[in-house]
């Protein structure tokens, strides 16, 4: 089992979905989330003072597949989150121990 | 600890019940010593009656006797008089009709106060959305219940002190004919005739002011004194304690607002000046820019200066970081409630509907916010290369608040020409404020209020054009620089006087207010300070001030209060 975590624009939240789900994935989990990347925020100013905008508004989501779903997840946030400029996002994939259904107790590929 | 509070409490609440009763009874017997020939009309069943039947021109329809006998218009004037009492005695039917037509002038002129007070009342809630839109999420909450609590307290120190301070001797020389002229209160308490210093009759709106005539105006002044309440909220917010907050609207209410609201508003010394020293119309006024927007933006200099800037708010190097607006949406609506409420403040301060001069009134006020607005834009467009929404709301504040001065009097391509330049006023001034003064406005009240406050009332003594206010002030209500009818003028149409008196009356009350605030408080301040500790300023002054956030999405243990503590 994998845990695929990505974050992505805002504004590509829904093609994301709509191919994952296509994939037969069950659960996505998203937050509302802030960061920044190698281009650094941007400056704005506010009546008449500077300031950098450090933080900019992303999605961070986190899927829990089977391990052969792993490729096609991660092929289609791929094709759903590319805009081809600067502040796409970026995905990462880890290892995951165990998974628990708390409603029933089952674990493991199954409780996913 | 909990007991020492309750005992405390207890016995402060016994003081104030003491103080307000031996209050009461010293100034009812005061004013029943004073009691003269004009009872006051609680009932309202004797205001207007055929004395306030007037025509369109306010000729009266009553002609009174003449009682100069040296007067060279003596005999033309007797004439007039002896005819009417003859015309009156022929058709008394005609008598009781104008007796109806002048109770009927008083109650539209009572409807138009009334509402349009109601108008200015609302405007408290768009400065509450305006500040608190300005402001950082952290202090949402305190920003509110300031607006609130400035309202509640403001309001209660105008009903005990404030109201006979502002408006206890206006029968004297500013008597409100459209609303019946409130007879009853004619005394000054410092000073008399042309030199009135401070009102001193209605306080706790007891005995002469127990008036229908008299609260009408009441209801209508507090509301504008309100203002001058609110607009303090804006430069001190995000760091002021509460406790000092309180007695900054007591202060307000009860002195620094009525006492130079007595001067220009209530009779006073300084709207005398025309007919005591020949200086125009005297300091003339309309509905505030400087009574009430001048008084409230230097007030909150003064308190601003005392307060110091936010922490943070300049680096190291000094130079002044920006604190991010939290809701652009709120100080949107704020402003367009304000805009609103705006259509009260100024045609409402004809005081009477049956003064057709409110329709221009209306259009120059709409004017001149939408060119203030329309210049704070493109000037900060050419300046940073991107018009900031929040000096867009400023911009059309800056154009009402510089209206309310000249818009009775001026036109409406004047109109148009103070509002650019108000809104060119209010950026400048804000940048001033913030780079050369380090003043730290966090709402830009100092440059809304005080600077553009005192621009209206100058610039009503350059384009004040001559077509209204015949007689203001008791200034030439016959003739007015040779003509007939002749109404406020300013410099560019042909009086010089009217603008000396308005830019030293305007300097004055922005040194007024600025002075006496600045002494009470650095006072205040030295014996405790007003200012809420650094912690509780970096946390943001919602749960230590008030114990709850605004938004309580913000506080995760809010969000599981009241959540389900066992399973279905």
């Amino acid at each position: 089992m994998k845990r695929i975590e990505a974050v992505i624009r805002p504004s590509q939240l829904d093609q994301v979905k709509q191919r994952v789900i296509a994939l037969g994935v069950t659960g996505l989990t998203v937050s509302e989330v802030r960061g920044f990347g190698r281009q650094k925020g941007q400056t704005e100013t506010y009546r008449g003072s500077e300031y950098v905008v450090d933080f900019l508004p992303k999605i961070f989501l986190s899927i829990a597949v089977d391990d052969d779903l792993v490729e096609p997840v991660v092929e289609a946030i791929m094709e759903g989150a590319r805009t081809g400029v600067i502040g796409d996002g970026k995905i990462f994939v880890s290892s995951l121990e165990d998974v628990i259904r708390i409603r029933t107790g089952e674990h493991g590929p199954g409780a996913i | 600890m909990r007991d020492a509070f309750a005992t405390r409490t207890k016995k402060s609440l016994l003081y104030a019940i003491i103080v307000f009763a031996s209050a009461q009874i010293l100034l009812g017997s005061l004013s029943s010593a004073c009691a003269g020939q004009t009872q006051p009309d609680p009932a309202g069943t004797a205001t207007g009656d055929k004395n306030s039947a007037v025509d369109a021109a306010g000729n009266p329809f009553v002609v009174p006797e003449p009682a100069d006998k040296t007067a060279p218009d003596y005999v033309t004037g007797k004439k007039a008089f002896d005819e009417y009492q003859a015309q009156a005695a022929r058709e008394p039917l005609a008598m009781k009709l104008a007796d109806d037509v002048g109770h009927v002038r008083i109650s539209t002129n009572f409807s138009w106060t009334l509402l349009t007070g109601y108008l200015v009342l609302f405007m408290q809630a768009g400065f509450a959305l305006l500040t608190c839109g300005l402001v950082r999420k952290k202090n949402a909450g305190h920003l509110m219940m300031l607006n609130f609590a400035a309202y509640v307290f403001a309001f209660l120190a105008y009903y005990a002190i404030g109201y006979a301070f502002q408006f206890g001797a206006v029968a004297v020389n500013a008597a409100p004919t459209n609303l019946g002229g409130v007879p009853t209160l004619n005394h000054f308490l410092i000073g008399s005739g042309s030199w009135g210093f401070l009102g001193g009759k209605g306080f706790f709106l007891s005995g002469p002011a127990y008036d229908a005539g008299s609260n009408c105006l009441t209801l209508f002044e507090v509301v504008f004194m309100e203002t001058a309440g609110y607009i303090i909220v804006g430069a001190i917010c995000e760091r002021i304690t509460f406790w000092a907050f309180l007695l900054c609207e007591l202060f307000i209410g009860g002195l620094l607002y009525p006492i130079s609201g007595c001067w220009v508003w209530g009779g006073g010394w300084l709207s005398q000046l025309g007919s005591s020293m020949h200086l125009g119309h005297g300091y003339v006024d309309f509905a505030g820019s400087t009574v009430v927007h001048a008084v409230g933006g230097f007030c909150a200099m003064a308190l601003a200066i005392i307060l110091g800037p936010r922490l943070g708010k300049y680096g190291p190097d000094g130079k002044p970081r920006a604190f991010p607006a939290s809701n652009i949406v709120f100080v949107v609506t704020g402003t367009f409630i304000l805009l609103f409420g705006w259509m009260g403040f100024n045609p409402g301060s004809t005081l009477g509907a049956t003064d057709l001069r409110i329709s221009i009134v209306a259009v120059n006020t709409n004017l001149a916010a939408v060119a203030g607005s329309a210049a704070a834009m493109l000037l900060w467009y050419r300046l940073f290369g991107k018009p900031d929404i929040t000096m867009a709301c400023n911009g059309m504040l800056a154009g009402l608040v510089a209206i309310t001065a000249p818009c009775a009097f001026v036109s409406p391509t004047a109109s148009v020409m103070i509002g650019i330049a108000a809104g060119v006023l209010v950026c400048l001034g804000v940048l001033f404020n913030e780079r050369v003064l380090k003043i730290d406005d966090p709402c830009g009240a100092i440059s809304v209020h005080g600077y553009c406050g005192w621009l209206g009332a100058v610039s009503l003594g350059i384009f004040a054009d001559g077509t209204y206010g015949a007689g203001w002030n008791g200034v030439g209500a016959a003739a007015y620089l040779g003509r007939a009818g002749q109404g406020v003028t300013g410099l560019l149409h042909g009086d010089s006087s009217q603008f000396w008196i308005q830019l030293g009356g305007a300097t004055l009350l922005a040194v007024y207010s600025f002075g006496a605030t600045y002494g009470v408080f650095s006072i205040v301040n030295k014996v405790r300070s007003m200012r809420v500790t650094r912690e509780v300023e970096i946390e943001g002054l919602d749960v230590p001030e008030f114990g709850m956030l605004a938004y309580p999405e913000d506080a995760v243990e809010m969000l599981t209060a009241g959540s389900m503590t066992q399973p279905r």
